[in-house]
């Protein structure tokens, strides 16, 4: 077998492929335009919150607080924009959203690198204080009424057609964003030298160091960087949305790591492809969007959904189980 | 050089711990102390049963959504109407599990009352049973046929509302057409009961309307409610109409009949707030919403603790004035379960009455 069909990516490619059969066999319109739109849609958020995780879990450490700095910033940085009357272009929001979160996201990378505390029990911290934060300094009110070019921006589409029926199908704006943002991660991972640095740090830490890479600085940059895209995601909800809402997007890490597992991205470290973490991405939002359109009632829906983390997860802990077998039978 | 950044690092973290304790004192801590000095006060002169100021909480799904902060709105008011010492807590997000560690906590400081809004009705029992064993009263809100309660009190019968939501939406579907329902989790009593009510409506006076999916979940949350609307209009081209129960439904719908260029073709109805809807039932996205006042609600809730309190438990029976609008002559069933006829209808024509 060449090395391309045993890797993880074939597997979740064949099972997406598998999928999007047997839902097309169910239901036709699973193949139409308007479908298909929709799911890309459905991942414009995600999407960037799965490079997020892809980029931590392969330099060895895990983030559960993208989606509170994500709301911190997008929340946040709308309240000043309103304060400030705000009507200048979309760029600055985004810009806002992005050094908000670039900010929280140096305070985990901070923690972890100079601390050495483990980044679980940080990103856990850090991600109720931040969201606490902003429900107790910046307030709880949802916004509904956003600054006039984030709201124009909102209604921006890239492609747009009518579908059958009269509906009107496209994507908005913010597609672009999410696809510009998955090729950044993806030439950051496979050609810089910082790229090659987060698999080895992920892989070996002490190899890593051993041949001139500095761990603290690796880890300050996958955090940060990590707070910066979630601050760019955040807006790009909010604009989406046309309102918001200090509690929303809370609550999605899990199901968003459950993804990237799925998709190969070793929860041990060091091991991993944007490729693979959006294919399970896919596989996902495919299944959470497809339920209706296949006809499953609303109860078994849920039972779905269980199964699809709990499988994620699933993988994960046998990973580790398997990598830490492997370890002991090399000291034995 | 090496030294520098190290020590440039060290001040920042300092900053940051500085930044961490300021935000504790501020945030906890601030509220804490008033309340503190209240209490004290209180409890001094407990021996004298007419003035005795009680401390109650008021426990909600979420916070952070402005139908809770109007709640808040209500609670306040009370408070600062009636002296006592009234406040509302609850979880970042919808999670029974959170909602079960807030009334822990709160039983643990020994609170007179806790009023409560139930995530899950069933996974409050046990805890809601503790606080009872404690003392504690226990009222709550959208949990009909709750067993660990003092007194359950709904804004309206939740069948009931259910019809008049219905009525809503077959008069914008000119009472035929394909539907869909949704809640925002199968495990929240009042939305399934609305849903229910609705459903029947249907069947029973619109006999040329469908259900075409019923129920759906959507979490509360204003994506999930967009993303069902589109793929059950996929699933069903013709559909004509979505009845949204949380309150996020309808907002997430009407956002994608707006994307989808259907204003005027798929008509939204729901549960929601004014601030929230008031610019899609102007652009025509959605028909009309219906909801109760939270805040009303919360003084209704208040108010009965306080009568518990006072023992005057027997007082509260079918036709009661509560002096609270809309709850000015209730119904009661099976002797702790309440209604008041509280709800509003608000279409684009008065949706500029209302500021919340």
């Amino acid at each position: 077998m060449t090395r391309w069909a045993r890797s993880s990516e074939f597997y979740v490619g064949l099972i997406l492929l598998l999928l999007f059969a047997i839902i097309g066999s169910r239901n036709g319109a699973f193949f139409s335009a308007a479908n298909l739109f929709d799911l890309i849609r459905s991942a414009i958020v995600p999407g960037i919150f799965a490079m997020c995780a892809t980029m931590v879990i392969i330099s060895g450490g895990i983030d559960v607080s993208f989606p509170a700095i994500a709301t911190f910033s997008m929340f946040s940085a709308t309240k000043l924009l309103l304060a400030w009357h705000f009507d200048g272009p979309v760029f600055v929001a985004f810009a806002l959203a992005g050094a908000i979160g670039l900010c929280l996201g140096l305070i985990n990378g901070l923690l972890i690198a100079y601390f050495r505390l483990p980044a679980l029990i940080v990103t856990l911290g850090t991600s109720s204080m931040f969201s606490g934060f902003l429900l107790t300094f910046v307030g709880s009110r949802q916004v509904s009424n956003l600054p006039a070019s984030l709201d124009r921006f909102g209604k921006l589409q890239v492609v747009k057609f009518a579908g059958e029926g009269g509906i009107t199908v496209g994507l908005p704006m913010t597609v672009l964003f999410t696809a510009a943002i998955v090729l950044a991660v993806a030439g950051i991972l496979k050609y810089t030298m910082i790229g090659r640095g987060i698999y080895a740090l992920g892989g070996d830490p002490v190899s890593a160091e051993r041949i001139g890479f500095s761990a603290k600085f690796l880890q300050c940059f996958v955090y940060g960087f990590v707070g910066l895209l979630a601050g760019i995601a955040g807006m790009i909800q909010t604009t989406m949305m046309r309102s918001s809402n200090p509690v929303d997007l809370l609550g999605t890490e899990l199901l968003i790591i459950a993804a990237v597992v799925l998709g190969g991205v070793r929860i041990t470290g060091g091991h991993g492809s944007v490729l693979g973490a959006l294919l399970g991405l896919l596989l996902i939002v495919t299944i959470q969007n497809s339920l209706i359109l296949v006809g499953i009632p609303s109860y078994w829906q849920r039972l779905v959904i269980g199964a699809l983390i709990l499988v994620g997860t699933g993988i994960a802990a046998y990973q580790i189980k398997r990598s830490s077998a492997k370890r002991k039978s090399i000291l034995a | 050089m090496l030294n520098k950044r190290k020590s440039s690092a060290m001040a920042l973290l300092l900053a940051f711990s500085l930044f961490v304790l300021a935000a504790c004192g501020g945030g906890d801590g601030g509220k804490a102390s008033p309340s503190g000095s209240a209490d004290g006060g209180a409890s001094g002169d407990s021996g004298s049963a007419g003035g005795k100021k009680y401390k109650i909480a008021t426990v909600v799904k979420l916070t952070g959504v402005a139908w809770f902060d109007r709640m808040n709105d209500g609670v306040k008011a009370f408070g600062q109407e009636t002296g006592h010492e009234t406040f509302m807590q609850g979880p970042q997000k919808a999670d029974a599990a959170l909602q079960v560690q807030i009334i822990e906590d709160l039983i643990a400081q020994k609170v007179d009352a806790i009023t409560v809004v139930p995530f899950s009705a069933e996974a409050l029992e046990p805890v809601l049973k503790k606080a009872r064993e404690k003392g504690i009263v226990v009222i709550t809100h959208e949990a009909d046929g709750m067993v660990n309660t003092d007194f359950n009190i709904e804004a309206f019968d939740n069948l009931e509302y259910g019809a008049f939501l219905m009525d809503n939406l077959a008069q914008a579907m000119g009472e035929t057409g394909e539907y869909m329902t949704t809640v925002g989790s199968l495990t929240t009593t009042s939305h399934m009961q609305w849903e229910e009510g609705a459903y029947k409506r249907q069947q029973e006076k619109y006999p040329n309307m469908k259900a075409v999916a019923r129920k759906l979940e959507t979490n509360d949350d204003q994506k999930t409610a967009s993303e069902k609307l589109r793929e059950t209009l996929k699933a069903y081209p013709n559909l004509k109409g979505f009845q949204g129960a949380s309150g996020n439904d309808a907002a997430g719908a009407a956002l994608a009949v707006e994307e989808s260029g259907l204003n005027g073709k798929l008509h939204v109805v729901g549960t929601s707030v004014p601030s929230v809807s008031a610019k899609f039932l102007e652009s025509g996205a959605m028909s009309m919403i219906g909801f109760w006042d939270p805040a009303e609600a919360a003084k209704a809730m208040d108010k009965l603790a306080v009568m518990v309190l006072e023992g005057k438990k027997d007082e509260i029976k079918e036709g009661m004035d509560l002096g609270v609008p809309g709850y000015e002559s209730l119904k009661v069933r099976d002797g702790k379960y309440l209604y008041g006829s509280a709800w509003v209808g608000v279409t684009k024509d008065n949706v500029k009455d209302y500021d919340f």
